[in-house]
């Protein structure tokens, strides 16, 4: 450990030798890299060791300012966060353009998903997608769309309000979900007792698991489905609204049944960057929001039925026809007290074993 | 020293504000409302001894109008004139029409507003005034030359009408009130909300009186954009601030609906503009334009 004991600055930390380094030289004096490029000259070829010492070195200057010492954050982390804006600025090209990116990036997710949960379970990739996605979003929306003059003060209230309370739900649920007791603690110091399911990727033991949900990097149980199910619906609000919102700003909009406003013609949106974009965010929110109803109206039939995602997974293609209805459920309790068990959970409730 | 905390807390408290600015969304206004609009209009003299056009029951009556509906109406007379002939019209109107390069517009226009004007019994005559140089459009020249013909013609009330804007309240009478009036305060590219609050373009209503007190509109706005929130200064400083009416009344569909930023920030010419609209304007319009009597409409050649 170096001597120098005085409190880091955001931009220092304290590397893999224990010595402490600044992210601006982050491109300075590498030793691997240094004698691997000169063994490549010198026609050695780039040595075995040299590569994996030059990996962990990059791994771990790959940092971000944070208070008290810059944060090391992992590649797979960091990738949404190119990923995401890229896709956005090419696809308001044009629409082709939009095809493309959308797909390309549906085909990464595809791939990238079975790759990141068998090889790095506790990856941050999908919670960071999220996040960046959220931000995205958002900031289109507020910096593009609402300075077009179009939607009134009381639409952007209502998106606004919508979105504080996904956001609240989805920090009330992560919180639940870290105040579970963890991995062998005992029973008396995690708070309740019974059996739980452990889930190795939060390190916790989680009462009733239903399944692990990566986008949100947070176990979904009896504790917080309840408020999984809150964020859910809240996130299908905002995402719907603001999409109708910024489809009828930038799109031609007609009045439906003299209630709503819809879009009808969009022929012109890629004209203009700001617009493209505008567009390409509601486009990308109505994807999100179609995946999200989905997911929502699967959790609502599991918790009606009894069941967890796992044993849904478990039965046979029939037995889903079915609704799980004719097939073994162990948790099930009726339909108004498996609503009940998840709507009034308590810490100090005990599991009947 | 202030601690982070509560510099956090400050940083939060400025970008809420920020991001709810009122002027950063499209406003809600002040209007006449429907049961009112009535008492505001203001008619002309008696013409014959026939019983007087019902106005009450066009703008009570109001409905909203289709625009593929079929345009069966009276053919005008010659220069696209037209009075009704079962009843005496109390309000006479030139709407006036600047123009260039538009002629599939300006034939769906022509359809639909002499369809439009004949079912609220108006004695109404269109003026396309048509920019013949090849400098940049200039709408507020045109409009002046469009209104100098009407008012030597004896038109009390001009309506200032752009060519790309078709009403859909039938009861949205095309008649002059005590005051100026910005008609198309709804429009569907804008999502029928008002982007900001002096906005005074589109279509208009405004006595000639009003218009020749102000000066008319600077004959200086070559290009896009400017000349109605010019328009609107010369307003407020001669003390006649517009009025609107209820949105009930007021929407307006936008033919081609090409996406322009509205934005209430180009005030660039135009603080010169305002304080000297009484060397530049009508009466320093220059006389170089023609008349021209068309089928549906009088067309103004001017440059």
């Amino acid at each position: 450990m170096d001597s120098d004991v005085s409190p880091l600055c955001c931009c220092e930390y304290f590397d893999n030798n224990n010595e402490r380094n600044h992210i601006l030289a982050c491109c300075c004096s590498c030793v691997d890299l240094d004698e691997g490029v000169e063994s490549l000259i010198t026609g050695h070829g780039f040595p075995e060791q040299n590569r994996s010492r030059l990996m962990a070195t990059l791994q771990d200057r790959l940092r971000i300012p944070w208070r008290g010492g810059a944060k090391q954050v992992s590649f797979d982390a960091i990738l949404p966060v190119f990923i995401l804006p890229l896709m956005f600025i090419l696809s308001s090209i044009s629409l082709w353009w939009t095809i493309f990116s959308f797909t390309a990036v549906v085909v990464i997710l595809a791939s990238v998903f079975r790759f990141f949960i068998k090889t790095i379970p506790q990856t941050k990739f999908f919670v960071v997608w999220t996040i960046t996605s959220i931000i995205i979003l958002y900031v289109i929306f507020e910096l593009i769309v609402i300075p077009l003059l179009e939607i009134l003060f009381e639409e952007n209230v209502l998106l606004s309000v919508f979105f504080a309370t996904f956001l609240l739900c989805f920090y009330l649920m992560k919180q639940r979900n870290n105040s579970l007791g963890r991995i062998g603690e005992s029973e008396a110091e995690s708070g309740f007792v019974g059996t739980g399911t452990r889930c190795y990727i939060c390190q916790v033991l989680v009462p009733d698991k239903d399944h692990h949900c990566v986008w949100f990097d947070c176990c979904v149980g009896r504790h917080n489905q309840c408020l999984f199910i809150l964020a859910l619906i809240f996130a299908i609000a905002s995402l719907v609204y603001s999409s109708n919102l910024t489809l009828t700003s930038v799109c031609h909009p007609f009045i439906f049944y003299k209630t709503i406003l819809l879009p009808d013609d969009c022929s012109d949106v890629y004209q203009q960057f700001e617009l493209g974009l505008s567009f390409v965010s509601a486009l990308y929110s109505l994807g999100l929001a179609t995946i999200l109803l989905i997911l929502l109206l699967h959790q609502i039939l599991l918790v009606s039925v009894g069941l967890t995602s796992k044993e849904w997974r478990n039965l046979s293609f029939c037995a889903k026809c079915f609704l799980g209805l004719c097939s073994k459920r162990p948790h099930n309790l009726g339909f108004l007290r498996n609503w009940g068990r998840i709507m009034c959970w308590k810490r100090s409730y005990t599991i009947p074993r | 020293m202030m601690s982070t905390r509560n510099v956090w807390i400050i940083c939060g408290i400025i970008v809420t504000i920020a991001i709810y600015w009122p002027t950063r969304h499209a406003r809600r206004y002040d209007y006449i409302d429907l049961k009112d609009v009535y008492k505001e209009l203001q008619f002309t003299n008696k013409l014959s001894h026939l019983r007087n056009c019902n106005y009450k029951d066009v703008i009570l009556n109001n409905s909203d109008v289709e625009i593929s509906e079929p345009k069966n109406y009276f053919t005008p007379e010659h220069g696209g004139v037209h009075k009704p002939n079962h009843c005496n019209p109390l309000i006479k109107v030139a709407v006036i029409v600047p123009y260039r390069n538009r002629s599939l517009q300006l034939e769906t226009f022509l359809n639909y507003m002499h369809n439009f004007l004949q079912k609220q019994y108006l004695f109404y005559r269109i003026f396309i005034v048509n920019q013949v140089d090849s400098l940049p459009f200039n709408r507020a020249k045109m409009l002046n030359y469009g209104a100098k013909v009407a008012i030597d013609m004896d038109f009390p009330c001009l309506i200032l009408h752009d060519v790309d804007l078709l009403p859909l309240n039938s009861g949205n009478i095309y008649g002059c009130v005590s005051k100026p009036r910005h008609m198309s305060s709804s429009v569907d590219t804008f999502r029928f909300n008002l982007p900001y609050l002096t906005l005074f373009g589109g279509v208009v209503a405004i006595s000639s009186q009003h218009f020749r007190k102000i000066n008319g509109l600077s004959n200086h706005f070559y290009g896009w954009g400017g000349e109605d929130d010019d328009f609107y200064k010369r307003l407020t400083i001669n003390d006649l601030s517009p009025c609107r009416f209820t949105p009930v009344l007021s929407r307006y569909t936008m033919l081609f609906h090409k996406k322009e930023k509205a934005s209430p920030n180009r005030y660039d010419n135009m603080e010169k503009s305002a304080v000297l609209h009484k060397s530049d304007g009508l009466s320093t319009l220059p006389s170089n334009y023609s008349i021209k009597m068309e089928k549906l409409y009088t067309l103004i050649l001017a440059s």
